[in-house]
């Protein structure tokens, strides 16, 4: 019986387990933030905003940007690669309206395999401001923003190879602001 | 009576003991090489088709796991594809109202803001229909569909910078807690 085992059976489960690994591995780099449970906080929000485009739309949307005009070709570029954009935003009129157990259901997907917390700002005026990027090697491969103020609550998720030069371009065009940013590069885990 | 016959064969022979050795005799060992059965020899060839049954098994399992995940993958995603933007009434409502207090004139900024924004232009994305009747109809469903595709992306390409252009005033400011560049998870 044993040694069936070792020669009938051996390795078709490794196949099956190498298989199942790979699937499981693939899902855990996942840069998608699931956010279903703030759906609730719709209802108490005086605005709210919710973007869901995925890889398909994405393709869609990138067909539609002009390649004559120099603006919406770098926005082009920049989209092509990306698998789907996601925001969920919601405003209060009053403060107090989200607990931390929601923000902790979006920082404990953040707190997966991959993800990087690249900055975390604090101030009274607005709020903590954290972004988190997934490295997939040197790659970016998603990015995270998440902004807690009193009465505003925004969680933006980019999917897929981020470019942060092409997404430094952007500054100043389309009504996007001058954000000064600096293509990052992951840090060696000497430097971490 | 002596028993010299029965240990070393010497002596006057036993004729009860001679009469079990005829008995026993026609068992004694003979050196000579086994003879299996001729169909014992030449055995039928059986090919064991476990392993490759175990393959075949293994791989169609993997491709229902496949399969199976990437429904769910697809049907989860698809689910919301669309994007919303919902002032609640009585916001609107403050617009004709003259901002009295800091909270009002608050959001008054922000109804402003969500206008220029051209967020209330965004309606939910088209379903997709099965059955479409033309090409022309499913042309155009599609390029309505990439143009409002479009206008999520703008949307929530601006939202992205206006977070980071925020993260980066912040970063800039010597007076903000700035705990910058590790590794959490």
């Amino acid at each position: 019986m044993n040694s069936l085992f070792h020669t009938n059976i051996r390795q078709p489960l490794m196949v099956l387990l190498l298989i199942v690994s790979s699937t499981l591995v693939a899902n855990a780099q996942d840069s998608r933030i699931q956010t279903a449970s703030l759906d609730h906080l719709a209802a108490k929000a005086s605005e709210s905003v919710d973007v869901n485009v995925d890889e398909r739309l994405m393709k869609m949307a990138a067909k539609v940007f002009s390649d004559q005009d120099a603006d919406e070709r770098k926005i082009k570029k920049l989209v092509e690669g990306l698998k789907g954009i996601y925001v969920r935003s919601f405003e209060f009129d009053a403060s107090g309206q989200y607990t931390d157990a929601d923000l902790e259901s979006i920082r404990t997907q953040l707190r997966g395999p991959g993800w990087t917390r690249m900055v975390n700002v604090t101030s009274k005026k607005d709020g903590k401001l954290e972004v988190y990027l997934l490295f997939h090697g040197d790659m970016v491969n998603g990015l995270a923003v998440l902004h807690s103020d009193e009465k505003e609550l925004t969680i933006v998720n980019i999917v897929g190879p981020v470019d942060l030069d092409k997404l430094a371009q952007l500054e100043g065009q389309f009504g996007v602001p001058e954000l000064g940013i600096e293509s990052q590069k992951p840090k060696t885990k000497n430097e971490q | 009576m002596k028993e010299d016959y029965l240990w070393d064969k010497t002596g006057e022979p036993d004729p009860e003991i001679q009469q079990l050795e005829e008995i026993l005799g026609t068992l004694r060992y003979e050196p000579k090489p086994l003879e299996l059965p001729q169909d014992l020899l030449t055995p039928r060839r059986r090919r064991n088709h476990f392993p490759l049954l175990a393959i075949a098994a293994t791989v169609l399992l993997a491709l229902l796991a496949a399969g199976l995940w990437l429904r769910v993958r697809t049907q989860s995603e698809s689910q919301p594809q669309q994007a919303s933007v919902t002032p609640a009434q009585s916001t609107i409502d403050e617009k004709s109202t003259v901002a009295t207090n800091n909270d009002e004139e608050r959001k008054q900024q922000k109804i402003e803001q969500v206008r220029k924004r051209g967020w209330a232009r965004l309606r939910p994305l088209p379903r997709h229909s099965k059955h479409r009747s033309s090409s022309t109809t499913l042309a155009k469903q599609e390029r309505e569909e990439a143009l409002e595709a479009k206008q999520q992306v703008m949307l929530a390409l601006r939202l992205t910078t206006e977070k980071l252009s925020l993260v980066h005033k912040k970063n800039q400011s010597p007076s903000n807690q700035i705990k910058n560049q590790h590794r959490v998870g």
